[in-house]
């Protein structure tokens, strides 16, 4: 029996998930509340309506389907009713723009492995598969074991990218199912942990000695937040910890923030909370994945968006360069 | 243009390496220096001094709907200049054949220049020619007729939009090959031993205009050969001297003797090949060198083997050579260089792929001249790579990072698996095909023995709705250009819809076939070319010329421009009108009718929430891959009577796409008229959203193989995309994915839009920018604006 869940996206061609050329899923839903996430969309686990204004022509077509009455065109925008939104869709039919739009779409767990299917050949030639990501992806366990079931079954490369905040239990009928795990390791002071994400550590490190010991390949990944997890402290301890407790780990990878996700907050009426902060500077990645190194770990990248140098002021275009 | 550089660019781009030799940094500059420099390769007429002379023949052209206009100040122009070529005695009792060969026996010997350039080590300088058709009066009153006749059927296709139909040089492989194994001498020893044989005198005489041209190529070397003589006596630096003396010796050999050493063999080569230019009067336009690697390669590693070359001389040589390929673009570098794409030669290479049993044929030359290429970043001669199952991964991994390093596209790939299938469908026999040769851009033909006319006959597929829609009226004019196929509020299902589709597009098929064969037929009439033919197989032995039909493949290849507007189109009528009923063909019509003025949603709709080609979307990919299909096999059902040649379907749409936007009606799938046609077999542009591998798979679903000549599909990814050999890695496993499931041709552009934004802003600063339009690289600052936009809003996939 198929399962349903819901998922927000498929990206394909994705090479930034795991080895290869892979098709990320992101599925909705996330128990974790960390102040810096970037897919906003995917933390609720229900489908939502969103309005992008520049697509918007205002012919209020939405406004006259809706059958809710939930809708109204102000000066300010389109206003949702988010009490009265049932989230039919019918304001998404009928848009002739696609400004409005559900967020979350149910699909069928068969379906999805057929859809995800389509790039199995690219999946081939550059040893990649899919990525099962999120919001969360054992948020929906029953839904997500089933699709990674049925893309191993088609002989797909599985890998499950986890913030490992789950029930044991979850991740062990997981295990079977995926080849490989990104990990995330995000901050390993337990107070600041819970301040930051919302959640307690020790779930989090429980469940990695789980992962340990389940003989899957393993990549462990930290989000270089400024002023959040950027500090060497944090690093090192992360790396003492894969050493420690996780020695089989392949490759550790440092992910520099960006603000590229203040658009979407937009989307909620709400704001990013770290949209003021900076990017950080190409020096201070190298500075960090070095210390990494020298703890002992073989493997560590750093990538994402940078900026050139220290002594820049904050001003809105400023150079950016990509790495990795 | 400014020479000062107000300011650096941001990225250096398309320069040379510093590991250039100082010659060659110095050659280089020469070709580079057009405004300075006292040698020029502009185009040269002659003429046979009559007053009815005509040195200059539209259908060359009429490919180029942006010549039109200018065909007649050409003419005159080229004519004016002419230099009157003193004829022997006889002359114009000869057959037309036999007058062309003479006469470009006469100019070649006897009128052009021979320019040694300083350091040069491969020479052979002028040949960019206009010569007299050498036509006498009561010919070149006919032929005047029949030209005027042809040009007057294109000009109406052209100017009304439904596309060009032209018989233009060039796009074909001689057969170097056998050159390089026997020498002209060769050829001329085959058909001495022919003319022993019982032959009509017409077929005798035109065997004889062949010899004639062999002899003519004997004669240039040894023009050169005597020019470096003296250059050497005068020379007062003794390397040079020495190296003079050095050409002068290998140009008494070649190119009518085989080649014996690399340096040899590259010489006879250039001679060879310009003197094809020269002869056609037709300079480089994808007159490519076919395998290229495959049959010098036994003169590179003989030479290594034997000691007689380092692999870094070897590779001066090849520097020395690439370059002379430039000076093509001396043919319109005062005028037109800001037309469009100014650098459309496309004299093409091809490199590695497969061999008769599927396995790989890279060799040592090979990877040596993927080191020439990334060190020489000029426009000619462009290099195909022929990818197939066995390529191997370590020569695989070097042709992505060699991507993924330049600004622009450095070569076009082709993959063999899929090329192979085409010509097999066209009827090579699969025992042939795998050694196919890539001309122009990308267009797959047989090697030495395969004149398929890859450009000449243009289509514009988009033309079909708006006939069908407007019951085979031109909408602009009223003009009724196809069958009557019914007011289209009349249908009552799709497939209604798509029989009136099919009915315009076959009738549009037969036009075009009309006018393409009135142009083969002049030229075959009217325009022998000795010289080719005898670098042509078969053409000796059956009696035609190459432009006659006269040798093994003669197809004419129809390219189809716009299929991914087309599938848009129609895939748009049959979601919202058929199968959703979200739009009446009434509202649909009138919003066409308008241009979408007033019907903004009614726009929107078609564009956002139809299906669109480029996103593996089955809808939509089903509705293109039909289409595509029925075209083709239309086409491919024609011939023209009188040179044979049978018509087959092709997806090269050069820029096209540009100037049929403003003659083809607003479009179903919410494109107003003026905005692009789809280019290639690519998405309508900024419509596929899914990434590469989903546009790779909508194109794989096209059934390319009834599509021989080949398909052009172009993917645009960041440089920021490509930085790590982990990337560059996935990059080449994304082209070995596309072998399996994509088409026949794959054109990579690395280049983000923030650059070429910056290009625009700042012009002066970036005047060395390329960028790659379907297997055309150009002068980014130097094309249109239109065109730059195009360039900029093609999506960028990130990879």
């Amino acid at each position: 029996m198929a399962t349903s869940g819901i998922i927000t996206n498929i990206q394909r061609c994705s090479t930034e998930d795991g080895p290869g050329i892979r098709t990320t899923v992101f599925l909705k839903g996330c128990p974790m509340s960390c102040k810096w996430c970037h897919n906003i969309e995917t933390i609720d686990p229900n489908a939502i309506l969103v309005w992008y204004a520049v697509k918007c022509i205002g012919d209020q077509g939405c406004v006259r389907a809706c059958p809710e009455g939930a809708l109204e065109l102000t000066p300010e925008g389109l206003m949702i009713d988010r009490d009265k939104c049932v989230v039919c869709g019918t304001c998404e039919d009928t848009c002739p723009t696609g400004a409005v739009k559900v967020m979350g779409k149910v699909w069928s767990s068969d379906d999805l492995v057929q859809e995800l299917l389509r790039d199995k050949v690219f999946f081939e030639t550059s040893n990649g598969g899919v990525t099962l990501s999120g919001g969360e992806a054992t948020y929906q366990p029953a839904f997500a074991i089933d699709v990674a079931k049925g893309l191993q079954n088609e002989g797909v490369h599985v890998a499950l990218d986890t913030c490992g905040y789950c029930s044991e239990k979850v991740l062990r009928d997981f295990l079977p199912h995926v080849d490989m795990i990104l990990y995330d390791l995000k901050v390993m002071d337990p107070e600041r942990h819970k301040e930051y994400t919302g959640v307690p550590l020790d779930t989090i490190l429980v469940n990695a000695r789980v992962i340990a010991e389940s003989n899957k390949r393993v990549w462990i990944r930290t989000p270089i937040i400024p002023e959040h997890t950027d500090d060497e402290e944090n690093i090192r301890a992360i790396a003492r910890f894969i050493l420690e407790t996780m020695p089989m780990v392949e490759r550790y990878d440092l992910l520099a923030f960006n603000r590229m996700c203040i658009d979407k907050y937009a989307l909620f009426d709400l704001e990013y909370p770290l949209k003021d902060y900076d990017l950080v500077t190409e020096e201070h990645m190298e500075y960090l994945a070095q210390i990494a190194r020298d703890e002992g770990l073989k493997n560590v990248v750093w990538s994402g968006m940078t900026k050139n140098s220290e002594t820049k002021d904050k001003t809105d275009d400023q150079e950016v360069k990509t790495c990795g | 243009m400014t020479i000062e550089e107000r300011r650096a660019p941001l990225i250096k781009i398309w320069s040379p390496s510093k590991v250039l030799s100082q010659r060659v940094q110095k050659l280089r500059e020469h070709f580079y220096s057009f405004n300075d420099r006292e040698e020029t390769n502009e185009p040269y007429a002659f003429t046979t001094g009559t007053e009815w002379d005509e040195v200059y023949s539209v259908h060359d052209w009429a490919n180029e709907p942006a010549l039109y206009p200018f065909v007649p100040s050409i003419d005159q122009t080229l004519k004016a200049m002419a230099v009157k070529v003193d004829l022997p005695e006889g002359y114009w009792n000869q057959g037309l054949a036999k007058r062309r060969a003479v006469f470009f026996h006469e100019v070649m010997t006897r009128y052009m220049p021979t320019i040694i350039l300083d350091g040069e080590l491969i020479v052979g300088f002028n040949f960019n020619t206009a010569l007299s058709r050498s036509l006498n009066k009561s010919e070149t009153k006919v032929r005047n007729k029949e030209m005027d006749a042809y040009f007057r059927e294109a000009s109406r296709l052209n100017e009304k939009g439904f596309g060009t139909a032209s018989s233009v040089g060039g796009h074909l492989i001689p057969n170097y090959a056998k050159v390089m194994k026997i020498g002209m001498k060769g050829l001329v020893d085959e058909y001495r031993e022919l003319l022993r044989s019982d032959l009509t005198s017409k077929h005798r005489e035109f065997v004889e205009s062949l010899i004639i041209s062999c002899e003519t190529a004997r004669d240039v070397g040894l023009r050169y050969s005597k020019k470096a003589n003296e250059l050497a006596a005068k020379e007062q630096d003794s390397k040079r001297k020495e190296e003079l003396q050095k050409i002068a010796k290998i140009l008494e050999r070649v190119p009518w003797e085989a080649p014996n050493t690399f340096w040899e063999a590259l010489q006879s080569l250039w001679i060879v090949h310009m003197l094809v230019m020269a002869a056609e009067s037709y300079p480089g336009a994808g007159l490519s060198h076919g395998r290229w690697d495959q049959y010098m390669h036994p003169f590179y590693k003989k030479d290594i083997d034997e000691g007689r070359l380092t692999r870094e001389e070897a590779k001066e040589l090849l520097h020395c050579y690439w370059i002379k390929h430039n000076y093509v673009y001396d043919y319109q570098a005062r005028l037109g260089i800001n037309q469009g794409i100014n650098s459309s030669f496309g004299q093409l290479i091809t490199l590695s792929g497969c061999g008769p049993n599927g396995e790989d044929m890279t060799n040592d030359l090979t990877r040596l001249t993927l080191e020439v290429i990334e060190e020489m970043n000029m426009f000619e001669p462009k290099p195909n790579i022929r990818l197939h199952r066995n390529t191997p991964q370590d020569f695989l991994i070097r042709v992505a990072e060699i991507v993924s390093k330049a600004q622009g596209s450095p070569f076009l790939m082709n993959f063999d698996e899929h090329s192979i299938e085409g010509m097999v469908w066209q009827g090579v026999p699969r025992e042939d095909a795998w050694d196919y040769g890539i001309v122009g851009c990308l267009e797959n033909t047989m090697q030495g023995n395969d004149r398929s006319d890859t450009v000449d006959v243009n289509i514009n597929l988009v033309k079909a709705v708006e006939l069908a829609l407007n019951d085979g009226k031109d909408a602009a004019s009223g003009e009724q250009f196809g069958p009557k196929t019914g007011d289209p509020t009349s249908f009552t299902t799709f497939d209604e819809f798509m029989v009136a589709i099919k009915a315009q597009l076959k009738a549009h098929v037969e036009l075009m076939v009309k006018v393409g064969n009135m142009a083969d037929t002049v030229r075959a009439k009217y325009q022998p070319v000795p010289y080719l033919s005898a670098l042509m197989d078969d053409c000796a032995s059956n009696g035609k010329d190459v432009n006659e039909g006269g040798t093994t493949w003669n197809f004419n290849t129809m390219e189809g421009m716009g299929i991914a507007t087309l599938a848009d189109s129609v895939a748009a009528v049959k979601k919202m009108v058929f199968d959703e009923k979200r739009l009446t063909m009434q509202e649909l019509l009138a919003a066409i009718e308008l241009n979408y003025e007033g019907y903004e949603e009614t726009r929107q709709l078609l564009r956002s929430k139809a299906p669109k080609f480029g996103n593996d979307d089955d809808y939509v990919d089903e509705i293109a891959r039909d289409l595509s299909v029925f075209w083709a096999e239309e086409v491919f059902k024609h011939n023209n009577p009188v040179t044979g040649r049978r018509y087959r379907a092709g997806y090269l749409s050069w820029n096209y796409y540009v100037p049929l936007a403003p003659l083809t009606s607003a479009t179903p799938d919410g494109r107003r008229r003026g905005e692009f046609l789809s280019g290639g077999v690519g998405a309508v542009q900024g419509m596929d959203s899914m990434g590469p591998t989903a546009s790779i798979r909508s194109v794989g679903k096209l059934d390319l193989k009834t599509v021989p000549n080949g398909a052009s599909h172009t993917i645009t990814i960041s440089p920021s995309m490509v930085q790590t050999p982990e990337h560059i890695e996935k990059l080449a496993a994304l082209l070995r994915a596309y072998n399996e499931v994509g088409g026949t041709a794959l054109q990579i552009n690395v280049i983000d839009a923030e650059t070429l934004r910056d290009a625009q802003r700042n012009p002066d600063a970036y005047s060395n920018l390329m960028v790659r339009v379907t297997g055309y690289n150009a002068f980014f600052t130097q094309v249109g604006r239109e065109l730059q936009e195009e360039i900029i809003t093609r999506t960028e996939h990130s990879l």
